[in-house]
């Protein structure tokens, strides 16, 4: 379990960086655009694929710690040994909808990677790249989906965790 | 009935807890198997959601506003208002909305903006004898404006669902964030004359304003470089949130040197929180409103909403009272999500302008942003101030009335909205 939660940290790192690198392209491609007029055929796609590849790998580690948005307001009234067992039901829903993520994303990106199916873009780059981030992401979410049902069920997630937004 | 159906089991998950994003994208997927439909439109929907060039614009307005937070630029931006407007009737406060307004236009989150602003103001407010619930209230509605006026995340979210320009509703917000600074200044002003206890301050002489303009002016420049930018269409939202990025790098590194390397990981790893957050909600957001079209949810609601209601007045009231209400324990970017696609149809019949629409539904969610108990601006308020949740509800309420004030004016007047992006 320690191992895994190290794993999603440097995936959430990752993430991170890739969202910053999409500054630094976009950045880049403005301004050869405007001052030296010959804009890149790369920055945008790999913007974008740095886009869904750290939404969908920083996913798992937004689960462990309380980042994704959820409403709160009725929960905190409930007393912990309730709150346990809605916090374990609301994981499990999490941990079948991410099964069924990966099964069906899964189809999709074999199906791609299959008959070699490309973007039909600038690069012309293979769409697995891309789509096997779904499988890939929705995998880790769901092993920690699981971490959390028995870690809240054992009252190790009873210290209110607080919903984080802009 | 199926409506039905789905709206209790939609609050069940919610209110058990089940993040929005996969309450959304679950219960989306859960009607996909049971209507027949393919379950491959779940992934492909999440697919063609982080694949949106526009939602690239949320990570990069997010590092912007943050890179800015941790620069300390906050400070620089109220001491330079302050020296100009400080010996106002209510000058701390007057020069606290502005920067608030100001801050707004270089940032696209409202959280970012109360917590900018009120780091610095608060502190200063309270030790010149202004009351407490006052100063609270005031920080927390004038950071709602982080998101009226542009750039804004939720504007980008409703462009993106809408499909209507992110650009246009970017300058759509403009009027009416300006004529909700205006109402907030005057509204301050007439408080410090007649419940204000705080003294007047002298005017700072011209050297001081001159040192203190100085010091705030890069920040003033970006927040007109991405305007001005936007505005003339030399680059799109999205690439106006890179430019914006480096640029408060550039900023905060080199001329005010005021960035530390934690404070930029912090920020770095921050924006990718609130980021991860944001775009997975709009995937889930993104599968349900695939599966209810397909089961003709959107459809039915606008016909019943038509048949029962024959007046755009009477609909903007009802819908205004359910998003309060929602707003009770809603944050905004869920509620933009659930209820655009139901109320969008139904508003376009009444013959309301699908970009007004969307103001109107960012005021609204500006709103919900304030009222307790679950208001994310009262929560960043309590936690720099360091006081109770009831104080700064309280605080809020006049503010509150002022903002659904300005939805009564943009009903009567919706050219403080449309001409802007329109006509001028």
């Amino acid at each position: 379990m320690k191992y895994f939660e190290s794993f999603t940290f440097i995936l959430a790192w990752i993430a991170a960086i890739l969202f910053a690198a999409t500054g630094a392209m976009l950045t880049y491609e403005v301004i050869m655009r405007y001052f030296f007029i010959s804009p890149t055929i790369w920055a945008a796609e790999l913007s974008q694929l740095c886009l869904i590849w750290g939404s969908l790998i920083a996913m798992a580690w937004a689960l462990r710690w309380g980042r994704h948005i959820a409403v709160d307001a009725v929960a905190v009234l409930l007393p912990v040994h309730v709150r346990r067992q809605t916090d374990a039901v609301a994981m499990i829903v999490v941990a079948l909808f991410s099964v069924v993520l990966v099964w069906k994303g899964g189809l999709i990106f074999w199906d791609s990677f299959e008959r070699g199916r490309t973007t039909a873009t600038m690069l012309d780059l293979p769409a697995w790249i891309g789509e096997l981030s779904v499988p890939f992401g929705f995998a880790i979410l769901a092993v920690q989906a699981v971490i959390e049902v028995i870690a809240t069920l054992r009252g190790q997630r009873d210290a209110n965790r607080e919903a984080h937004m802009e | 009935m199926t409506v039905l159906l789905i709206l209790i089991t939609l609050f069940s998950l919610l209110l058990i807890r089940v993040p929005v994003a996969f309450a959304l994208g679950g219960l989306g997927l859960a009607l996909l198997l049971l209507g027949g439909f393919s379950p491959l439109m779940a992934p492909q929907a999440v697919l063609s959601t982080l694949d949106g060039f526009i939602l690239l614009a949320v990570p990069l307005f997010l590092l912007m506003s943050n890179i800015l937070l941790k620069g300390g630029v906050g400070k620089d931006l109220f001491g330079a208002v302050h020296a100009w407007v400080g010996h106002w009737p209510g000058g701390l406060a007057v020069a606290t909305i502005l920067s608030c307004g100001i801050f707004a236009a270089i940032s696209g989150s409202s959280v970012a903006t109360a917590a900018t602003i009120g780091t610095v103001a608060i502190p200063e407010m309270i030790s010149r004898g202004y009351e407490k619930r006052f100063v609270y209230g005031l920080l927390a509605a004038g950071g709602t404006l982080g998101i009226l006026i542009p750039p804004s995340i939720p504007m980008i979210v409703y462009g993106f669902v809408t499909e209507e320009s992110v650009i246009a509703l970017f300058l759509a917000g403009i009027g009416p964030g300006i004529a909700l600074i205006v109402l907030f200044v005057v509204f301050s002003m007439v408080h410090a004359r007649f419940w204000g206890g705080q003294a007047m301050e002298p005017a700072s002489g011209w050297e001081e304003r001159k040192r203190a303009s100085l010091r705030a002016l890069p920040s003033l420049a970006l927040a007109l470089l991405i305007i001005g930018g936007i505005y003339s269409g030399a680059f799109t939202p999205t690439e106006a949130g890179a430019i914006g990025f480096a640029a408060a790098l550039f900023i905060t590194v080199f001329v005010l040197r005021s960035l530390s390397w934690k404070g930029f990981k912090e920020a770095v790893f921050h924006s990718m929180a609130t980021t991860v957050a944001i775009l997975l909600i709009i995937a889930g957001a993104k599968i349900f409103g695939k599966a209810i079209t397909l089961y003709r949810i959107p459809q039915d609601i606008s016909m019943f909403i038509s048949g029962a209601i024959d007046t755009p007045l009477i609909f903007i009231l009802v819908i205004s009272a359910i998003l309060l209400a929602m707003g009770l324990v809603f944050e905004t970017l869920s509620m933009v999500l659930i209820m655009t696609p139901v109320l969008l149809p139904a508003a376009l019949a009444m013959g309301l302008d699908p970009i007004w629409f969307g103001i109107y539904m960012v005021v609204m969610v500006e709103c919900a942003l304030i009222t307790p108990p679950v208001g994310l601006n009262l929560y960043v308020i309590q936690s720099v101030a360091r006081s109770s949740l009831g104080d700064v509800s309280r605080g809020v309420l006049p503010f509150l009335g002022l903002m659904l004030l300005i939805v009564v004016i943009m009903y009567i007047w919706p050219e403080l909205v449309l001409y802007i992006p329109f006509k001028m």
